[in-house]
């Protein structure tokens, strides 16, 4: 039995000592060492306690002047508190410089990124040009403010969707495994069932069918396992095509909004467009109404053919509409001008790949200047 | 604005085809001698000659659907496979033996002078060996409004039914604007693109503003979309027939059932009453005097709703809204908005937006759909109940 956590960690410490207080385990075998990010300096709980319980304090390891909180003291992880270090300082450039890779122009970009990012990280770890660093961190931070938060938004997302697959995959192996099972078992059944209705019919039979019956009986057990066989493999595939769908889903990286390029510490991102401003709707589709070149309407033409109409209540009460039949009768008679065949014949003999043949327009001509009702 | 006033190779061809097919005899006494009778001949060439071209353009596929009037294949071009049309064959008919059937006269006569985003595009006409006719059709595979409507499964809120009814309204617009009365507008001649975009279809009862004096036919529209003025057989009516029946489309976004469905003419006449008011010489002057009008019962006399009425069943629509739906299905026809004016409506640009045509909900199963729909003879009702009852077009006032 391999020996618990909490012997691999006390053991051979019974002479650790705090190096504030300088109890020592051996003493006081409950105590706990707590480290703060600040300066990572050791102590045990009770000096922490003691020396921070009435607020921020200069951390007690001489020559150490940093002010640190209590509530930011924590248990260490690793044993080395170098590498303790390197976390956090890793996760803290990480949770900012979070872009993926979709929004970068190139492979060789985005690798570049990675390795900016490991030199921060390195930087900051071994204390080179620690100021500088954590100034371009800052204001990137400051900067990309939007750009980070939906990236860890994702991030959130695809590491959840990542336990829900993981949890469906254990359950569908379960299941799979208690069907394997099942089967088995299933078999084992049928195979006796078929082995005794094979001995009873021999029992029952004439001496001379014997063999015949239980070559038959042989056949029908083949037969049945590889239907069973066949079955099998048909759900396997089914199942694996399904996974394959599902796994296709995870979100693609969202269409971040535009507030980089300012920033010049990541070289090669997309150039992300901005939308373009909505235009207010147009409930006319970019048509410009009542557009008459050559006429002007009026809402009334004195004319004794159409005259009673108005007159005509049965004809009004159905809501005929004379000043449609003017404004149509208006169009007709000046449809013709402004159109100009020859020039739009010529566009679109040049635009549209399904030319007419010379016949065609020769034909269309003449008619155009007639059948003109109906367009403007 | 402007259609292209040309007259495509197609559609000469089609001239030809119906010529073709009522003066075929004459033709044929025509064939001895008579100079005239040689450049006859080379002209009939020529237009058999781009038939077969139009013919060569397009490839079929599969067949989408079948109806009483037409059949509707999947097709597309031959040089380019990935460009989909609707070939709509449409059946020769018994009733029009010696010649084509109105529907497609009307079908192919209006559609070919529209050009709009929300109108069908017809892209080719010709006709096949069995002198059938053919139109080739814009492809619209994500089926229609009536669907969408009818799904329980799929929600869709205000600026969706405001994004539809602004394409409905555009579309009736551009159709009165070049002065062809749609008549026949109901949530299943309502296509809709593969990019959302909702397109007016079936022009199989489609005709131009009438003249003066001139009659038309009552007989049109489907029932639960037909206006008063309708029902009450006016024969001089203008583009409001159309507004009507838009009104009661986006009642029925709204509400998600058709508004009034009356089971037959008369039954619809007193929906109408109930749910709007009755028609009485005061709100609607001369109502009386139309053909079919039914005096009312004195006793049961509805006040004509205000915008309360409006607000109370569509509160959905906000109030703006519901005074854009009652102007449209305003009883007296000369009151009612025109497309123009419903679109200068405020409505529109109040909030909420309407959704952009690519986010609107939409449905699988459309290609069937589109394929029933555009089989469907002009005016018929898709529901069983009413199978019978709901199809009694006369064209006679139309052939006068």
């Amino acid at each position: 039995m391999p020996p618990s956590r909490d012997a691999i960690v006390h053991r051979g410490d019974e002479d650790e000592v705090c190096p504030v207080c300088k109890s020592s385990r051996y003493l006081n075998p409950d105590m706990r060492f707590l480290i703060n990010p600040e300066c990572y300096h050791k102590m045990c709980e009770s000096c922490v306690d003691r020396i921070f319980s009435s607020g921020p304090a200069n951390c007690p390891v001489a020559g150490c002047h940093k002010t640190l909180r209590k509530n930011r003291f924590r248990k260490q992880t690793f044993e080395d508190i170098n590498v303790e270090r390197e976390v956090d300082i890793r996760r803290r450039v990480m949770t900012v410089l979070n872009r993926r890779e979709e929004e970068f122009d190139s492979k060789l970009d985005w690798d570049n990124f990675l390795e900016q990012r490991e030199e921060m990280i390195f930087n900051l770890v071994n204390g080179v040009d620690v100021g500088k660093t954590e100034a371009d961190l800052q204001q990137y931070a400051s900067e990309n403010m939007r750009s980070i938060r939906t990236n860890q938004d994702l991030e959130a997302k695809e590491v959840s969707s990542f336990q829900e697959r993981q949890n469906q995959e254990q359950e569908l192996a379960r299941i799979r495994r208690q069907a394997a099972r099942e089967e088995k078992e299933n078999e084992r059944k049928e195979v006796m069932a078929s082995r005794e209705d094979l001995l009873s019919r021999l029992a029952s039979g004439r001496p001379a069918d014997a063999a015949a019956i239980a070559r038959e009986g042989q056949k029908v057990l083949l037969k049945k396992s590889s239907a069973r066989r066949s079955e099998e493999e048909r759900i396997r595939l089914k199942q694996a095509a399904l996974r394959g769908s599902d796994s296709k889903k995870p979100g693609q990286a969202a269409a971040t909004a535009a507030e980089e390029s300012g920033s010049g510490l990541i070289k090669g991102l997309k150039k992300i467009k901005s939308p373009e401003p909505e235009k207010p709707y147009d409930p006319f589709g970019g048509m410009v109404p009542n557009q008459r070149d050559y006429y002007t309407l009026r809402d009334h033409y004195p004319s004794p053919y159409l005259d009673p109409i108005r007159q005509d209540t049965r004809v009004l009460a159905g809501g005929y509409d004379l000043q449609e039949y003017y404004s149509r009768t208006l169009l007709e008679a000046f449809a013709g001008l402004g159109c100009f065949i020859n020039e739009e014949v010529s566009k679109r003999e040049a635009s549209s790949l399904n030319a007419m043949k010379p016949v065609g327009t020769q034909g269309a001509a003449p008619a155009a200047g007639s059948s003109s009702q109906g367009s403007k | 604005m402007a259609v292209s006033p040309l007259v495509s190779p197609s559609a000469s061809a089609i001239a030809h085809r119906k010529n073709d097919a009522t003066g075929a005899s004459v033709t044929a006494q025509k064939n001895e001698a008579s100079p005239q009778f040689v450049q006859h001949a080379a002209d009939r060439e020529i237009t058999e000659q781009m038939n077969d071209e139009v013919r060569h353009k397009y490839i079929k596929t599969k067949k989408l659907g079948e109806g009483t009037y037409a059949v509707v294949f999947l097709g597309h071009l031959r040089t380019d496979p990935s460009s989909f049309v609707a070939i709509k064959k449409i059946k020769v008919n018994t009733e029009y033996r010696d010649g084509l059937s109105m529907d497609a006269i009307r079908e192919v006569k209006y559609l070919q002078e529209l050009s709009h985003p929300n109108v069908i595009a017809l892209h080719d006409v010709f006709s096949s060996k069995d002198q059938n006719l053919n139109l080739i059709l814009e492809y619209l595979p994500r089926g229609d409004l009536e669907m969408l409507i009818k799904d329980s499964n799929i929600h869709y809120g205000v600026p969706d039914i405001k994004a539809w009814m602004g394409m409905l309204v555009r579309g009736v617009w551009f159709c009165h604007e070049n002065f062809v009365l749609h008549r026949d507008i109901k949530p299943n001649n309502l296509l809709i693109a593969s990019d959302g975009e909702v397109k007016l279809a079936d022009f199989g009862l489609a005709r131009s503003f009438a003249d003066p004096y001139l009659n038309m036919t009552h007989q049109v529209i489907t029932r639960w979309y037909r206006p008063p003025e309708l029902l009450y057989g006016a024969r001089q009516y203008s583009g409001v027939v159309d507004i009507w029946s838009t009104g009661m489309v986006f009642a029925e976004l709204l509400l998600r059932v058709p508004f009034v469905a009356g089971n037959s003419d008369l039954d619809q006449v007193t929906k109408i009453c109930e749910a709007f008011g009755t028609p009485t010489e005061e709100n609607w002057p001369g109502v009386s005097k139309l053909p079919n009008y039914v005096p009312a019962d004195r006793n049961h006399l509805m006040p004509t709703q205000g915008r309360e009425f409006f607000l109370r069943q569509f509160p959905t629509a906000g109030p703006v809204g519901a005074d854009l739906l009652m102007s449209m299905c305003t009883l007296d026809p000369r009151k009612r908005s025109t497309a123009y004016q419903a679109l200068q409506h405020n409505w529109w640009t109040t909030e909420p937006r309407p959704t952009n045509k690519e986010d609107l909900p939409r449905k699988s199963g459309g290609t069937k759909k589109m394929g029933d729909d555009l089989t469907r003879r002009g005016g018929e009702l898709d529901d069983d109940q009413f199978k019978n009852a709901a199809r009694q077009l006369d064209f006679t006032a139309m052939r006068e």
